[in-house]
Order: structure tokens, then C-alpha cells, then sequence
């Protein structure tokens, strides 16, 4: 394997650019979607969907808060991780409850103690590399680091 | 809800065996599955009006599925609903089913399902099921991630200790010892201090054992027809619901009968246990035994909780104080459950509870016969519980 990308690629499925591309608003900054009839605001993003609360369908683009708390957390060490993460395992992930009241499940970073995180632990959002795409190319996305 | 022009009767059903053949192919789990249950009800192949068919849609590469199937089972030109919706897509298979037949379309009607999920490389594959992907499996988040996020928030909200989940998972070995077709049928039983431990090798025995590729079919026919195939035919009901599948949804998600509620209960089931009590007519008193579709010990202390056998945050004094053994009032898992019969994926994890309940009020369920049963509910779930689905059998003759 070349020493470019040591990493193993997720060849399983044809994933594809086009779908990274898509989602690309979320994934860089949180971007969800606002009700305009009834406000309720949603991630992931309903763009073009039917409103679940009112049922018109007039959604639009919604900046979620970057900050939030800690929810619940689990550490990613059952078995079977996702494929790409190299170096990083066992990964820590979270439900965070962000400021606007959204709910993510995400990866806590740069956490050397998994005890330092707790329900409660005020955390906020960082832009991150997370792993290799179809094609190699890296993915980049949201990730949550302690606000400290 | 619209008119219900005729009960529908179970008159059969079949279940593969654990660890069949290797070399087996889906085609030939289904068609075992499907041959099993008309053998078993005594029903031609030519006299089958519809099968509906649940399948794992990472297991075959197929396309069009329902040709595929209705020619492997020899029924064309008659048609076959194919169903791709995970686990509980069998249960999903017996509501076409059941909808065919109380319309008065279809006389006989076969529900089945199939996972061959070792056509693929599974785990990796696997990952991404029952999950939101542009939003959590590409960002890392897998089917296994999700569980134990479920799992460890469920334990920490109700206050659930290890003792109950390993209960949980001892009374399921103990019922699978007592039925030949659980995956642990000859395996030693498990010791419960160690079930309770608070260890890895734990954590994986309080969870689902696999059963390998597994099929399984289910015959029903209308009520009127029911006794000439068998003496002892069974009421069936069966009602499901769904839930948003990303996870931060299950979050006080904005809909009426969800907002109230979060990661550690079920309101997609508490929707659908609802309506298929009310289609079969029968109150939370009148149920006799309870077959649930647990991969983790927690899960099955939810669904318990959901569908009123006990109040939420509830079962685990329930377990603990026997509540699933067959001296309770309404045992649950008797056919050996996620840890202990196994996990049978889309090929069984509905329908594997009904067959139970089926044997169980016709009284032939064997050591672990609950006495007097008349009325048994199953439960089981797809994509963490954003579907899940209900069943009621209650003696029919």
C-alpha cells in the first residue's frame, strides 16, 4: 500500500463525491433547516422536505448554535469501528444538546481522560479532519472539543 | 382506522435452524422457510395467493427482488411484495400479509424473510444499518455506535444495574436450553454472576448471539378457511410504527406522541402496541406471555416498559424479582430471546416471536409451555427502534 494513504480505504460501497458534496453545509458548519410556518428548527437539514410539526413544506437553511452540553457519551470500543479513523481509536463519542436544543451524536476530540467528560460538560464545535473518503480524498466535518 | 372485514388465522409456520449450510445460497434459505411453513400447514404451493417477503437488502445484489423470489419458490405468475426493511421487515411482510387477507383479497397469504448476511463482508457493511448516513455513518457513527449510546443512556437515566441485564440475559439462556431451535440449545449454560460482570466478555453475553443466515415464513389464511388446514388455528394481529432514524431525533423530537419522550424509551412502539391491542381486542390484562426482539439486554427491558408490562424505568425490578420466569404472571422470552436464541436479522426477528406464541397457545411449546396461554404479544424493531412492529396470537378455536 502506497505510503500516501496508509489508511484503509472503505471500498465496501460506492459512496460517492456527489453525496459528500451534498451534505457539505452540515457537515462543515451545522447548517440545519428552519420551519418558516411554525419555526421549529432541525438538523440534520430537511431542505425540501415536509415540515413533521405543521406539514407545509418550507424549509429553510438554519446556522445551528456551535455550543452545547454533554448529553451522554460512550466510548467506541465494542468491536466493529468505523473504517478510517487509524491512530484515533477508541473514540469517544457523545449526544450533545446544543444551545438551540438540537441533538447531535458526534466524536469528542482531543479528550486525553474519557472521566473529564461527564453530562453537563459544556462543549462546542470544532471543523476536523475525520478520514478518507471513496476516492481518498480526506473528509472534513464537525467535531465537539471541552469548552473549557 | 378503516373496516376490518375478516379476522385473519395463523394456520403455519417455520423457522431454519441455526448454523445451516454454508454452502446455501438465499434462494434456498427462502425456499426452505417457505416449504417448511406450507408443509406445515398443509397448504399447496398452488393454492398460495401472495407471499410477502422481507429481505436484507445488503444481502443480495439482486435487483428486483419479487421475481427473483416468486421463481425460486415456484409460485409465478403469482406475485410476491418484496420488503427491505431491516430486521423488522419480517414483521412489516406478516402486516401485507394480514392487510391481503382482512380485505378479503387474499385467501392465503405466506410472510417470510431472509438474511444471508454473510454475501457480505458484515460488520463493515453492516454499519451503516438502521442509521441516518449523511449525518452520522459518514461522519463515523455506526450501527454498533448507536446501540451502545442507546444502551449506556437507557442504564444511566433509570438507574439500571449490570444484575438486571444479566438476569435478563440468564433467563433467556435458561428458555433457549428448552427450545431446539435457539442458537444456544447445546451450549453450556451461562453462569449469572458472570453475566452481571462488568467486563467486556459480560457486556457481548448480555447481547444477541448470532444465528448465522436464517429464514423463516409464516402461513395465515382467512378465518372462514382456517379449519380446514388445522384444528388449532391462531388469531393474528399485527400493527407498526416508525420514528425518526437519526439519533439526536429520538431527542424530544417535535411530534405529539414523541415530544415527551428520548433515547431510553420507545414511543414508536408505545404508537404501535397500541393500535394492534385495540385491531385484536385485548387489554394489557389479558396477556399471557411476552416475546420481545432484544440484541442487547437493555433493549428488551425497553420494549417491556413500552408496550405496558411494566412502567418505564421499571423492568429491571420486574426482571429482578422473576418476572420473566414461567411462575411470573406473564413471562417474557420464552423462546430464548436476542442473547440466547439469536439474532436473526431480516430473515426472523419478528417473525421468530410470533412462531413462539403460535406453539404456545396451541400448548406446544414443550418445557417451556407457559400454562393456560391464550394470548401472546411479540415485539421487534429496525434501524433502533425507528420502526418498530407488534404482534398479537390469541388461540383461535
Amino acid at each position: 500500500m502506497s505510503e500516501q494513504f496508509t489508511d484503509q480505504f472503505v471500498r465496501w460501497d460506492t459512496f460517492s463525491s456527489a453525496l459528500w458534496y451534498r451534505t457539505k453545509a452540515g457537515r462543515y458548519r451545522l447548517e440545519g433547516t428552519r420551519c418558516t410556518h411554525c419555526d421549529t428548527k432541525f438538523f440534520p437539514p430537511r431542505t425540501g422536505l415536509i415540515c413533521p410539526v405543521c406539514h407545509e413544506r418550507a424549509m429553510e437553511p438554519y446556522q445551528c448554535a456551535q455550543t452545547g452540553e454533554v448529553v451522554t457519551m460512550a466510548l467506541d470500543d465494542v468491536g466493529f469501528p468505523a473504517i478510517g479513523y487509524g491512530d484515533n481509536m477508541p473514540r469517544i463519542q457523545a449526544i450533545v444538546k446544543l444551545d438551540d436544543g438540537i441533538h447531535l451524536m458526534v466524536d469528542l476530540i482531543q479528550v486525553a481522560d474519557p472521566s473529564e467528560v461527564q453530562p453537563g460538560t459544556r462543549v462546542k464545535m470544532v471543523l476536523r479532519k475525520h478520514k478518507r473518503e471513496d476516492t481518498g480524498a480526506w473528509v472534513y466535518g464537525y467535531g465537539f472539543v471541552i469548552d473549557r | 382506522m378503516g373496516k376490518i372485514l375478516r379476522r385473519v388465522m395463523m394456520v403455519g409456520g417455520f423457522i431454519t435452524p441455526p448454523s445451516i449450510p454454508m454452502d446455501w445460497t438465499w434462494r434456498q434459505m427462502a425456499t426452505e422457510a417457505f416449504w417448511g411453513a406450507i408443509k406445515n400447514a398443509g397448504v399447496a404451493v398452488k393454492d398460495v395467493d401472495l407471499v410477502a417477503c422481507n429481505y436484507n437488502d445488503r444481502a443480495i445484489a439482486d435487483s428486483s427482488p419479487g421475481p427473483q423470489i416468486a421463481e425460486a419458490l415456484g409460485i409465478i405468475p403469482k406475485p410476491v411484495v418484496p420488503i427491505a426493511n431491516a430486521c423488522a421487515g419480517n414483521g412489516i411482510a406478516s402486516y401485507v400479509a394480514w392487510n391481503a387477507i382482512a380485505s378479503g383479497r387474499c385467501d392465503i397469504v405466506v410472510s417470510m424473510g431472509f438474511a444471508r448476511s454473510d454475501n457480505y463482508d458484515a460488520m463493515e457493511a453492516m454499519n451503516t444499518q438502521g442509521n441516518y448516513v449523511d449525518f452520522d455513518f459518514m461522519m463515523g457513527m455506526t450501527h454498533i455506535n448507536y446501540g451502545s449510546m442507546r444502551d449506556a443512556y437507557y442504564r444511566r437515566k433509570y438507574d439500571v444495574p449490570l444484575t438486571a441485564a444479566g438476569q435478563w440475559a440468564y433467563e433467556c439462556n435458561w428458555y433457549a436450553r428448552r427450545n431446539p431451535l435457539a442458537a444456544n440449545y447445546n451450549k453450556p449454560m451461562p453462569v449469572l454472576e458472570e453475566l452481571c460482570a462488568d467486563t467486556p466478555d459480560a457486556d457481548r453475553d448480555r447481547q444477541a448471539t448470532n444465528r448465522g443466515g436464517v429464514a423463516s415464513a409464516m402461513v395465515f389464511v382467512g378465518e372462514e378457511l382456517a379449519k380446514n388446514f388445522t384444528d388449532k388455528p391462531a388469531l393474528f394481529d399485527v400493527a407498526y410504527a416508525f420514528r425518526p432514524p437519526y439519533i439526536g431525533n429520538f431527542f424530544n423530537y417535535p411530534v405529539e406522541s414523541m415530544k415527551d419522550y428520548d433515547l431510553a424509551e420507545l414511543p414508536g412502539l408505545m404508537a404501535a402496541s397500541k393500535e394492534a391491542f385495540q385491531i385484536a381486542g385485548i387489554e394489557k390484562k389479558d396477556i399471557d406471555l411476552v416475546q420481545v426482539h432484544d440484541l442487547t439486554a437493555y433493549e428488551g427491558m425497553m420494549a417491556i416498559e413500552a408496550i405496558g408490562i411494566c412502567e418505564l424505568g421499571k423492568s429491571k425490578e420486574y426482571v429482578l424479582s422473576g418476572g420473566m420466569t414461567l411462575e411470573s404472571k406473564c413471562p417474557i422470552n420464552t423462546y430464548g430471546g436476542g442473547p440466547a436464541f439469536g439474532h436473526g436479522s431480516a430473515g426472523s426477528d419478528f417473525q421468530a416471536g410470533v412462531i413462539e406464541n403460535f406453539l404456545q397457545v396451541r400448548g406446544e411449546a414443550g418445557e417451556r409451555q407457559v400454562k393456560g396461554a391464550t394470548v401472546g404479544v411479540n415485539t421487534s424493531y429496525g434501524t433502533h427502534h425507528s420502526l418498530d412492529v407488534v404482534g398479537v396470537v390469541q388461540k383461535g378455536w
